[in-house]
């Protein structure tokens, strides 16, 4: 056993986390809805290509779509039930993507995948990639494809940090199924031939740290309470003190992180031979009426959620998916839940600060918090001049979208959505050839 | 049910921190209080009028400006930032007592409308409207902000400030100083400004500093910075001193620092966001470069130089911040191939 303190990066924000309100909630089992709307691209990558037709009969577990390509994923049917459509709908996010449409019948009919036989390396990939395991900690990027790189790796990084404010579904699990996310951690390390494990957990979580305590195999690192350690490139810094270049991908310096609720994702699918079928989330914020941690099919409608946590109040303003920091907000309630949710938040006015921006005062403080070390305010004139090459000149590309320097500028400026659209008139231009 | 109610939408960060630049602002006047409460006290009800008149005449330069953009009245008040009360403070704050009322008021025009609101209003000009606004005063009228500095000293004070101040008339210690005939003046006058001439707002050193401190406590500024300015300009006026003597002067550290609108330029002038570089680093050159064109230009013109050194060090900031940037994290130098050349 050996617990030790992480590195400290001194380039980062603290934030108001309004943990409190949901830290002390077990995970509660939301009653299966009536219908589920399985989404086909809930993963970076390819969507995956429906593989059932409207009016068969599917099970839970049984796969409905199709991983299409190397880095895309297979969906799983997440009750059981009646396909009554496959369609195109344009979700919360404002995304258009397909969906598949199940009917529950509540006959909870379930389709396990077989035992392996093996253990060996291999078939534990192999596995993961069948389940459908994408990295659960929002990014969803297949977790094959990251535990089959191209060199040998020396260390697995678990990130338990869960730096967003208000989010406590990582830190539920790791107090509820320690025992699980540990057997998961171990299938991983074994999939990618290594045995030092890291295990990073945030200062502010000493239950979850004493949970683990027992397991002398991991390497506990104490992280400080600081945004966003949650992020790979920071989490790898404070853990092991390798920096990753820019560019660069963390198996580049030899480590792989997973997400704590990838390692359940994983564990499932390896011992009890169960697809990815189902996601915990925290349904908080001032605006909901009781806020709780929630495990719920892959699919179900975010109105059955907020219904199952009585319902909004009158001041709702604002329901973001994910995170306050990096989530979305969702333009209505028609939005099903996806793999990669990790939280849904409805939000008073008095929580979301509406002022409007005013002109930039320079104080530099964009430039202070960047966790990247970037220069906000410049990319930010650059990106609305709409001199986009001086704008990636400024590291436009390396932002984070963490928000850290939105999140202190006086003037309100919305830095980040001036960012990310740089980063994607940029990658335009890179497409076109220029 | 909600789901038919229109939802706020936006990007991300959905929380923001509470701070406005409103706040900055409103906290910047509050540290410039004591030395508006020791200005009246040192120098009487003449000092509050050129106060008031300052900071009025700021803030209505800026309403007017803002009126004859189309704005409306509701606007104006919605969007006042107390920038302009700043700017008001620190004119009154950096000029004489004796100054005739007219003088602020034109400073406080020129700082407003032309050094500020022509360029794009607050955070767009190039140069601190306050320093800008002092040094438009004190080429413009020379005679009037040259003479007439007053001395305040502790039997007026406890006597009654109102009535007694008699009007005596002198150079400024520092110019005492630089003209060789520096005296005997007590490290605690200086801080307190007894007995000295100075400045409306600059001759309470202590007051500067608890406003400083004040500032750096509620983080809006670095105190190590004007730190550094102040240290700098402190060590290069003793190696001056003591070259120019031909023996180490130590004691010349502390006129150096202690006299002129030093304190007052360092903690509230070149901290000002909009004129000061954006980056550690950049700052750091910066104010020790403050530092050194202080000490070297008030040896070698014996005038007191601390506002014409920050408008110069303003017009500065844009190429610091054009060569010393972040460097991101993760961030590799790329090696550069060098070609061999056949001669």
């Amino acid at each position: 056993m050996s617990i030790r303190k992480g590195k400290n990066y001194p380039y980062g924000i603290h934030v108001k986390d309004n943990k409190q309100l949901t830290a002390d909630a077990p995970i509660e089992k939301i009653t299966a809805p009536e219908t589920v709307y399985v989404c086909m691209s809930q993963h970076i990558g390819a969507p995956a290509i429906p593989c059932v037709n409207v009016g068969d009969k599917v099970k839970k577990g049984q796969m409905v779509g199709e991983a299409s390509g190397a880095i895309s994923a297979n969906v799983f049917a997440s009750v059981s039930g009646e396909v009554i459509a496959i369609e195109d709908i344009v979700n919360g996010l404002g995304q258009k993507a397909k969906y598949v449409v199940i009917k529950n019948d509540f006959a909870d009919e379930e389709v396990f995948f077989d035992d392996i036989c093996d253990f060996e390396p291999s078939s534990l990939v192999e596995r993961i990639r069948l389940a459908g395991i994408v990295g659960l900690g929002g990014a969803g990027f297949p977790t094959a494809v990251k535990l089959s790189p191209k060199n040998q790796l020396d260390a697995l990084i678990i990130n338990g940090a869960e730096c967003e404010p208000y989010l406590t579904c990582d830190y539920r699990l790791m107090l509820e199924r320690t025992e699980d996310i540990y057997k998961g951690i171990k299938y991983t390390a074994r999939a990618l031939k290594i045995n030092k494990i890291i295990f990073g957990i945030e200062a502010n979580k000493p239950l979850a740290i004493k949970a683990f305590e027992r397991f002398s195999d991991l390497d506990i690192v104490i992280l400080k309470k600081q945004y966003p350690m949650g992020s790979e490139k920071h989490l790898i810094y404070c853990t092991t003190g390798r920096k990753v270049p820019l560019g660069k991908m963390p198996f580049d310096v030899g480590v792989c992180v997973q997400n704590v609720k990838t390692m359940i994702a994983c564990y499932e699918a390896i011992e009890l031979n169960k697809p990815l079928t189902s996601t915990v989330f925290t349904v908080s914020g001032m605006a909901v009426n009781e806020p709780k941690n929630i495990l719920a099919p892959i699919g179900t409608p975010v109105v059955d959620i907020v219904k199952h946590c009585g319902g909004t109040l009158e001041e709702l303003e604002k329901v973001v998916a994910g995170g306050p920091m990096m989530g979305k907000a969702l333009i209505n309630l028609n939005h099903y839940t996806r793999k990669t949710d990790s939280g849904f938040l409805c939000l008073k006015a008095e929580e979301i600060s509406p002022l409007n921006p005013t002109n930039c005062i320079n104080c530099g403080t964009c430039a202070k918090n960047c966790p990247m070390r970037l220069m906000p305010m410049y990319i930010e004139s650059f990106a609305l001049a709409g001199d986009f090459a001086n704008a990636e000149k400024y590291g436009a590309m390396n932002c984070l979208e963490c928000g850290s320097c939105a999140y202190n500028c006086p003037a309100k400026r919305a830095l980040v959505q001036s960012i990310s659209m740089a980063k994607n008139k940029i990658k335009e231009m890179k497409k076109n050839g220029k | 049910m909600a789901s038919n109610k229109l939802l706020k939408f936006s990007s991300s960060p959905h929380v923001k921190a509470k701070r406005t630049t409103r706040h900055i602002m409103i906290d910047v006047c509050i540290a410039l209080l004591p030395a508006v409460i020791m200005g009246i006290v040192y120098f009487g009800w003449r000092a509050a009028a050129l106060i008031a008149i300052s900071v009025a005449s700021s803030i209505l330069s800026e309403g007017v400006y803002l009126l004859i953009c189309k704005k409306t009245v509701k606007e104006i008040i919605h969007q006042f930032d107390f920038t302009s009360c700043v700017t008001g403070l620190l004119i009154a704050l950096s000029i004489g007592s004796q100054t005739p009322l007219y003088v602020p008021v034109l400073a406080s025009i020129f700082a407003i409308v032309v050094v500020k609101m022509l360029f794009g209003g607050t955070g767009k000009n190039l140069v601190n409207p306050a320093v800008t606004g002092r040094v438009f005063a004190f080429i413009s009228f020379t005679s009037v902000m040259a003479s007439g500095w007053l001395a305040p000293s502790i039997s007026s004070i406890a006597g009654g400030w109102a009535t007694s101040i008699s009007p005596t008339t002198g150079a400024t210690i520092l110019t005492e100083k630089l003209s060789g005939a520096v005296t005997s003046f007590s490290i605690w006058d200086m801080l307190l400004g007894t007995g000295m001439a100075g400045c409306i707002g600059e001759t309470c050193k202590l007051a500067l500093i608890v406003g400083a401190i004040y500032l750096a406590v509620r983080r809006v500024i670095n105190i190590i910075y004007p730190a550094i300015y102040i240290a700098v300009t402190g060590v290069v006026a003793v190696i001056l001193q003591s070259v120019t003597k031909g023996q180490l002067d130590l004691y010349s550290f502390f006129p150096a620092v202690l006299s002129g609108g030093l304190f007052l330029g360092a903690f509230f002038m070149a901290t000002d966001y909009t004129t000061s570089p954006n980056t550690t680093v950049g700052n750091i050159v910066y104010f020790a470069l403050l530092g050194i064109l202080t000490a070297v230009l008030r040896w070698a013109t014996g005038i007191e130089v601390v506002s014409f050194v920050i408008l110069l060090g303003n017009l500065l900031v844009p190429l610091i911040d054009k060569f010393i940037v972040n460097k991101p994290f993760g961030y590799v130098k790329v090696k550069k191939v060098k070609e061999k050349k056949n001669g």
